[in-house]
Formats: C-alpha cells, structure tokens, sequence
C-alpha cells in the first residue's frame, strides 16, 4: 500500500504501476479531476501542482518517485470552510477564465510565484507564467489578476463582484 | 461534402453550410429559409430582425407551448415552479436558469441566462444557473456552438422566455392578491404595489405562477434599451467559483463507478483502415481489460456537424488512462493504406506555384437561393480585361497559407455507458444534438434511447463541431456493454487527427486607375477537393469579400487539387485565412495608389450610407470602426523611432473589426508586437466582459497563428505531433490591447468569437511593411525567418 501527502491529509492510493504520471494517480485513483491533462510533455502547464511548494509538472513525474513530499493541488488551495485565496479570487472577481481549462494550471503557476515574490515585476511574471500556455490567449487577464492579487493594481469594476464568494449551484 | 447520413435530425443540415462559413451561399437569400433554424452567420441587420422573429418564435413555443412539459417538470421537485424550460423559481425566491447553448469559452452559459434574467426582471444575485440537457422539443434545433451565433439567435427567444416568465408571475400575483395587474409592477425579483407601497417576492407567486395560461408572444411587452438594468456591463463567469477551485466541469472530469478507461488510435495516414494488430501482447499487459478494431463509421475525410464520422481504428480498455495510454504506445497495427490520403504538401505548394500565372476554372457561385438545386454562375462581373487595358498601375501578386490546427487545449474525450439498450453520453460537444443523434446510430438504438449530457468545452474553436470521439467512445461502449467507459484522446491524437484549417494559395492582380481608384479585381483561388465535386469544408472563396464586394469589374477562378486531408471550420472559418491575405493585398493596392491606407480603405468602401453590400455589411459601420482605430492608434503620428503601425479591417460573422498593430523589427528579424489597438461594432453588447474577453483572445489567437501555425503532411501523414512542434503563443510574447466597441444604437448584438480574430494578421504583416519595406505574402512568419519575442 502507497501513501501520498496531498492537501494536508495522506491519502492511500493502493497497487500501483510505479511509472504512473502523478496527473493520472490525482485524476483516476483519487478523483482529484482539477488538475487537467494537456499535452504529456511538459509544454502546457495544464497539470501544474506543488511538490513542496514548487510548481512542477505532474505528467513528468512517476508516482514511484515520490515519497513523502507535499503535494498541492488546485483543490487544495482554498480554505476549509471554503474561502478563496487571494489568487483564486483575483482570478473569479478579474473574470480570466474563457474555457477555463488551464486555469488550474495557471493559477498553480501564480500562486508559487507570489509565495516566493509577494511583490513581482512584469518580468517576474513574464518568465513564471511561461510555463503555461492558454488557448484561449487570456494573458492579458492573468497578468492583471496577479498583480491585484499582489495588491499591485486595484480591481477592475464588475457589476456582480459582491457575489465573488457567493457559491452558486 | 459528404452530407448523406439521413439517421439525423432533418433541421441540422439547413444550418450546415453557414456554421461552416460555405461562403458559397448567399447569406440574404439563406435566411428565407423558412424553419427555424434557417439562422444565418452573415446576417444583414434588416435581415436580422426577421430571423430573430423566426428563431425566437420557434424557441417559445419550443420550451412553453406544451403544458405537459410544464407538468413533467414541476414533479421532478416538489418546491420547485417550472415556468418553463428556462425559468423555476423556489418559494424562498431562488431563481433558477437554463441556460440551452454548449459553453466553450465564449461565455454563453453566462450570457443567455443574463437576457433572460433582464427581462424577468429579477436581481442577479437571486439566479443559479443550470446547463440544459440536450432536448430538441424543449429547446429548439439551435443547441449548438458555432458561427458566432450563440448570442444573436438566441438573442430575441432568451428575452421572450424572460418576459413570458414575468408576465406570468404577474397574472399569479393579480389573481392572487385580488389585485389589477395594471396596477402591480417588477423589480429585482419582486412584484411590486405602488399605490400600498408593497412588495412581494417572485418565490410567492410562483406555485400559481407556474399554473397560468402561457402568454402569446405577441401579447409580450419587452423593455425598451433604456431600460435594462443588467446588460451592458461587466459580468463574470457563472463557473469561475468551479474553475478556480478544481471542481468538475469539464468532459474528462466525468467520474463514474466501475469506469474502464480507454484510448483509440487511428491510421497515422489519413484513412488507413486497420486490419490486424499485436492483440495478445496488448492484452497481456497489466490493466488492459479488452482491445479491439473498431469499424469506420461513414468517412471521417469530409467533415459533418451532424454525422460525426470516424475513422475505424483498435480500441484499447484498461482500469485507467495510464494503462491504457502505456499500452497504446507498445501498439503494433497493419494499416491497410489502399484508399489511405496520398497528399504531401509541398508538392502542392510546388504544383501552386507553378499555377500563379495562370487562371483556374471559372469560380461558380449560388445566385439564388442554397440547396440542392441552387442555381450556379461565374464568380464574374463587368470586363475586367477592359479595366486592365485602361489601368493606370496594375499589381499581381501570389499569397500563401499553411494547414493550421485548432490545438485547443482539452483533448477530445467523451464518457459513454452502454446498458439496457440505451446509451448514455457525457461529452464536450458543440453540435451535442449531432452528437446524441449519430450516437444512436453507432450504438444501434433509438434516437430516443440515446441521450447527451453537454459538459464544459475545455476549447472549442470549431474542432469539437465535429463529434467524431463522441461516436468513438459510443462504439466502444457498446463492446463494454454495461460498463462507463472514458475515452481520452492524447494530444498526438489530437494534432494528427484534425479537421484542419485548409492552406491555399491566391494569385491576385488588381487594377487602379489614375486618380487611384479600385477598378478591377481577380484571384485564381486554389484549393482542395476530396470527391472531386467541390472544396473541401472551409476550403471555398466567395465574392463578397471586401474588397470584391466593391469593384466594378470581378473574375475569380479556382483551381481545386484532389487532396482529402480532412478540414472544418476554425475560428472565423475561411476568414481566418483570407483576410490575411485580401488586407494585406489591399494596403499593396493602398501603397501603390499613392493614398494613406484609411483613405484607400474609404474611397474603396464609397458611400457610407448606402445600401448594405451582398453579404450584409453596411459600409457606415464600416468606415466607423476604421475611422476609430485609426484615431484611438494615432495611426498617422509617427511611432517611436524603429517602431511603425499597421492597420487592417475585416467584415465577417455579422461583425467589424479595424485593428492596429505597432511593431518593432529587430536584428534577425525578432519582432516585437507592443500594442494592438481593436475597435469592433458587434451591435449591442450584453456581457461586456465576455466580449473584451473575446476581441482580446481573438487578436491573440490570430498573433500566434500567424508567427507559428503549421500543419505539414507527408504522403497523407501529418508531421506534427505535440506543442513542441506546433508552437502556441506564451505570456511574455503578449502585446499590450486596447479595445472598443462601437455603441450599438439600435442594431441588436451578434457575435464576438469570430469576428475578432482576422484583422490581426494583416496589420502586424502591414506594419512589419511599414517598419522595414518588407512585404510578407506567405504564413507563418516563421517560414520566412521572423520570430515572435
């Protein structure tokens, strides 16, 4: 029986073939869907999670390589009882997503950034979000929603940005 | 095109051709169409307003003329008024939505529920929103993501179905409180008294409400613009909360008990079929619970909204995505090639090049109404040869583009149980009702036994019109009797298995007269066919491009190559290539006429207030928003030194954009796009941030196409694989926007999706002319040397 560390609890994952991707042991053996399949080869982004607070790629990574790391994945990243980081809710008050497919990814990507610089530059931006393509092209978005989340730059006005938190059915 | 499968609802194929921008229809003359689903992606504003009337006719009556419908779905919950097949409302006030169109990042599943909820008068705070099911009696034949039409052919029905609801909720309240109903009004989801100064929530009407005789739509008061409260502003996505958080939402996210998971693979030459293959080694693999060959279904090269086809291929099932991908990749297949695609693309690039001196045969063209027995003439007009002989200047010039592939991020993927002789489907899919239809046929069933359940579309760009993995998973599901089966398509699946944007080539020559006057105009287009009796989907030129659609004299010709490597509509499908290559000829034609590209551009375009052009475009509208980007730009101010502007317009889908690109050429040809001025009228705009959404994806998508898209084949086998081979554009290689809409005054809103992306292509190769004097006639840029930074 193998144990993995994901969002603070240890979670058993039974028998598995050890070459399996992370991506697949999240997705198929404990139903954690959020972090999205993309391309396999590390050139979307789309299946960023944290190992130790790092963003790194989960299709690259074979589940027998893992021991005892963290591991964060985007439906860790919310409280408890349900409240939104900072980055998430930049990223629902901004409106960034379009199809919304790699916002995981992105929004995995961005938050390890602003752990590690609370206060990036376009550059530092630039180069921490390269990693992570959206089809869609909403860059321009993102790049907004890390820097109100950063507290850079103030929120853009929506009608029904009072109902941010707000879960709806 | 291959548009014989008559197991499908007879209402899809009159929407065929102008989902799938066959510009071979005149769009004024489509729209005569009397069924409601004679919608039309080319749609003149005087044209609009009938088939708004049509479409939203036919939806109403659709979702409430039936009572029993009513019934069925009141007893689904006991607290819950169904008003109809969009609107309940809760005792406690809840509201909720249906929301009837597939949601594939345009925003729609937002956006209908906002008209409806405008003119149901209640607070957006109140509404929950529900994905409908796929239900043609309930919703209409409109259940469909494409053509940039989601929002105007829903436009009228959406907010009659909000006032139906209103009006109904109002005769409840009459009755209820002894009251003159001329004397009670609405607001945020209350009924109103003015003269006790009372109110009452929706949520205390509703149970009567629900009884009520459903109103005519004549009878229906709807509100003037003036009175919207909600449409015209920023609203965000009604998933965004799901997104942020990881929930499922999307098609692979379907989770079921006793699921089996699968992969398929397909001829890696275009229709191979497959005769054998290492089937006791796969099955001796750890976690493979069967793998078999799946039979062709129709012919997967001509693509069909409606038909679904697949390629055959072996199916391989295991107890996760791992396995079976793992097995998949240790799969040995006999392909028999025989009727396989034999194309190689620079052979075709060579064979049309070869051709560009040359004139093709005659381009025909629809003169009357579409269909079968459509009347057919020469794309020609006036005497070209005579304009020519008296020209002042006369250019030629030949314009290249590459196949292209949609590359949406989510691979195409579909859930489907087989059981009881019904089969069941969750799937990504912008034609679902196509897809349940043809499911049906795959699995052997009913129409009726198959039902479709719409996911959300992890991108959609026109790709997942086509539902050729919905029947995949569906005859795989069938061998698995009783087992959820998910089937997961790799991303090299994806890439080699397209209904690709088709390349082309155009050999232009234009005559100016001396006061530099537009006078004459031909192109030998040249093309694809697959059966040799037309272009290939997306692969056709028709003559109402600006600008042809104002020269006086007109020839085109086309040559078509027989080459089946299969195509679908993209994003602004045909536009999406012609307009790189018409406005770039026309700032050639701007340049040489000695005038300023704006002033070309007007001239060209003539008397703005008169009568719309063919294909719906009124020429005031046009000249606006080249007029407006052009000032916001500062387009005649000189850019800082080694930086230059470039600007192109283009009509399409109902909708007009200018753009403006400010470049900058450095060493080793890296280009550097700083900013891109969009102006767009896209009529009325309900969701405002759903349309910046797309005028800023658009200008993007169309960046990265241009720099880098390019789908190659080799003896009808595609040569790219995964995104290290098909580059898509990055964060740092993003420009700075600026975008605008026109307020729309009185024309009603069309879509965003579409119409946003072509000018783009042409005002950055502009612009590079203008910064460098070099012309580009050729995508992708890369081909020539030039990098994106």
């Amino acid at each position: 029986m193998a144990t993995l560390q994901i969002n603070g609890q240890t979670l058993d994952i039974g028998t598995i073939d050890p070459s399996t991707p992370l991506l697949w042991v999240l997705r198929d053996t404990l139903g954690l869907v959020g972090t999205k399949y993309g391309c396999g080869i590390a050139q979307c982004g789309a299946c960023t999670v944290h190992l130790n607070g790092a963003p790194v790629r989960s299709c690259q990574i074979p589940v027998g390589n893992l021991t005892n790391e963290a591991i964060t994945t985007i439906e860790g990243l919310a409280a408890a009882d349900g409240s939104l980081t900072k980055v998430q809710a930049a990223w629902v008050a901004e409106d960034v997503p379009q199809c919304g497919y790699c916002q995981a990814g992105q929004i995995m990507s961005a938050t390890a950034l602003l752990q590690r610089n609370p206060n990036p530059t376009d550059a530092d931006i630039d180069a921490a979000m390269s990693g992570n393509l959206c089809r869609c092209a909403t860059y321009t978005r993102i790049k907004r929603a890390i820097k109100v989340a950063a507290g850079q730059q103030p929120a853009t006005a929506f009608y029904n940005a009072a109902a941010v938190n707000g879960e709806r059915a | 095109m291959n548009m014989n499968n008559t197991h499908l609802p007879p209402e899809l194929p009159s929407f065929f051709h102008e989902l799938v921008g066959n510009n071979n229809t005149n769009a004024t003359t489509a729209i005569t169409d009397t069924t409601s689903a004679g919608v039309a992606s080319e749609v003149s504003r005087r044209s609009f307003m009938k088939l708004s009337g049509l479409v939203g006719g036919g939806l109403v009556l659709g979702g409430f003329g039936a009572i029993s419908t009513q019934k069925a779905f009141a007893q689904e919950a006991a607290d819950v008024s169904t008003l109809s097949a969009y609107v309940q409302i809760k005792p406690d006030g809840r509201i909720t939505l249906f929301s009837k169109n597939p949601e594939c990042g345009q925003g729609i599943k937002t956006g209908l529920p906002l008209i409806i909820a405008e003119e149901l008068d209640c607070a957006w705070a109140d509404v929950d929103v529900v994905q409908a099911d796929v239900d043609a009696a309930k919703y209409g034949a409109n259940q469909f993501a494409g053509g940039s039409l989601s929002t105007p052919m829903n436009w009228m029905g959406m907010r009659q179905a909000g006032a139906t609801a209103r009006a109904m909720i109002l005769a409840a309240a009459a009755k209820q409180l002894k009251l003159p109903v001329a004397d009670l009004t609405t607001a945020d989801s209350k009924v109103l008294h003015a003269a006790s100064n009372r109110s009452w929530s929706y949520g205390e009407f509703a149970e009567l409400a629900a009884t009520m005789p459903v109103p005519e739509v004549a009878s229906l008061t709807l509100k003037d613009q003036s009175q919207f409260k909600l449409l015209g502003r920023r609203f965000t996505g009604v998933d965004n909360l799901k997104i942020v958080t990881g929930k499922p939402l999307f098609g692979a996210d379907t989770q079921m008990e006793g699921m089996v998971y699968a992969t398929f693979t397909k001829s890696p030459q275009i229709a191979g079929k497959a005769t054998s293959f290492n089937e006791a080694h796969i099955k001796s693999l750890d976690g493979i619970v069967d793998a078999f060959i799946v039979e062709p279904f129709l012919d997967a090269r001509f693509f069909s909204a409606n038909s679904g086809t697949h390629f055959g291929g072996v199916a391989i099932v295991a107890t996760s995505t791992w396995a079976a991908i793992k097995a998949k990749r240790e799969l040995e297949v006999q392909w028999d090639t025989s009727t396989a695609e034999t194309a190689t693309w620079d052979d075709l690039v060579a064979r049309a090049t070869a051709l560009k001196d040359q004139d093709g045969e005659p381009l025909m063209v629809n003169v009357g109404p579409p269909g079968p027995n459509a009347t057919r003439a020469p794309a020609d007009r006036g005497d070209v040869a005579a304009a020519f002989a008296s020209a002042a200047k006369t250019l030629e010039e030949f314009y290249e583009y590459p196949y292209v592939s949609h590359a949406q991020l989510e691979p195409e993927t579909t859930t489907a149980l087989f059981k009881d002789g019904k089969i069941e489907i969750w799937a990504p899919a912008q034609i679902p009702q196509g897809g349940e239809a043809g499911a049906a046929v795959v699995a052997g069933v009913e129409p009726v036994n198959s039902t479709l359940h719409m996911t959300r579309i992890g991108g959609g760009f026109g790709r997942k019109l086509a539902n050729d993995y919905v029947f995949e998973a569906a005859a795989i599901a069938k061998r698995m009797e009783g087992r959820p089966v998910k089937l997961q398509w790799t991303r090299e699946d994806d890439m080699k298995h397209d209904f690709y944007r088709p390349g082309g080539f155009h050999s232009y020559k234009a005559a100016l007269d001396a006061d530099g006057k537009l006078t004459a105009f031909q192109d030998h287009f040249i093309s694809h066919t697959g059966n040799g009796t037309g272009p290939m989907t997306s692969a056709d030129l028709a003559p109402n491009i600006f600008p042809m659609d104002r020269v006086p004299n007109l020839k085109l010709t086309q040559t078509l190559f027989q080459n089946g490597i299969p195509t679908g509509p993209m994003r602004a499908p045909a536009s999406n290539a012609l307009a790189f290559s018409f406005q770039s000829f026309v700032h050639e034609l701007a340049v040489a006429s000695g005038k300023s590209h704006v002033q070309f551009m007007l001239d060209t375009l003539g008397d703005e207030n008169a009568a719309e052009t063919p294909q719906g475009m009124h020429r005031g509208r046009a000249a606006n928003v080249i007029r407006t980007v052009a000032e916001r730009s500062g387009l005649d101010q000189p850019s800082e030194p080694g930086r230059a502007k470039g600007l192109s317009f283009y009509f399409c889908h109902s909708g007009y954009v200018a753009q403006v690109a400010e470049v900058e050429v450095r060493a080793n040809k890296e280009v550097k796009v700083h900013k891109v001025w969009a102006v767009a009228d896209l009529g009325f705009i309900h969701n405002l941030s759903a349309a910046e959404s797309q005028l800023e994806g658009g200008v993007i998508d169309g960046l990265s196409q241009l720099f880098n898209a390019k789908i190659t084949f080799n003896n009808g086998t595609i040569q790219q694989q995964n995104f290290h081979q098909y580059p898509l554009l990055r964060m740092p290689q993003t420009p700075a926007l600026d975008t605008y809409f026109i307020p729309a005054g009185e024309f009603p809103p069309t879509g965003g999706g579409e119409p946003s992306m072509p000018p783009i292509l042409a005002a950055v190769t502009n612009a590079i002319f203008n910064a460098t004097g070099e012309r580009i006639r050729k995508m992708p840029l890369s081909d020539l040397g030039y990098r994106l930074v």
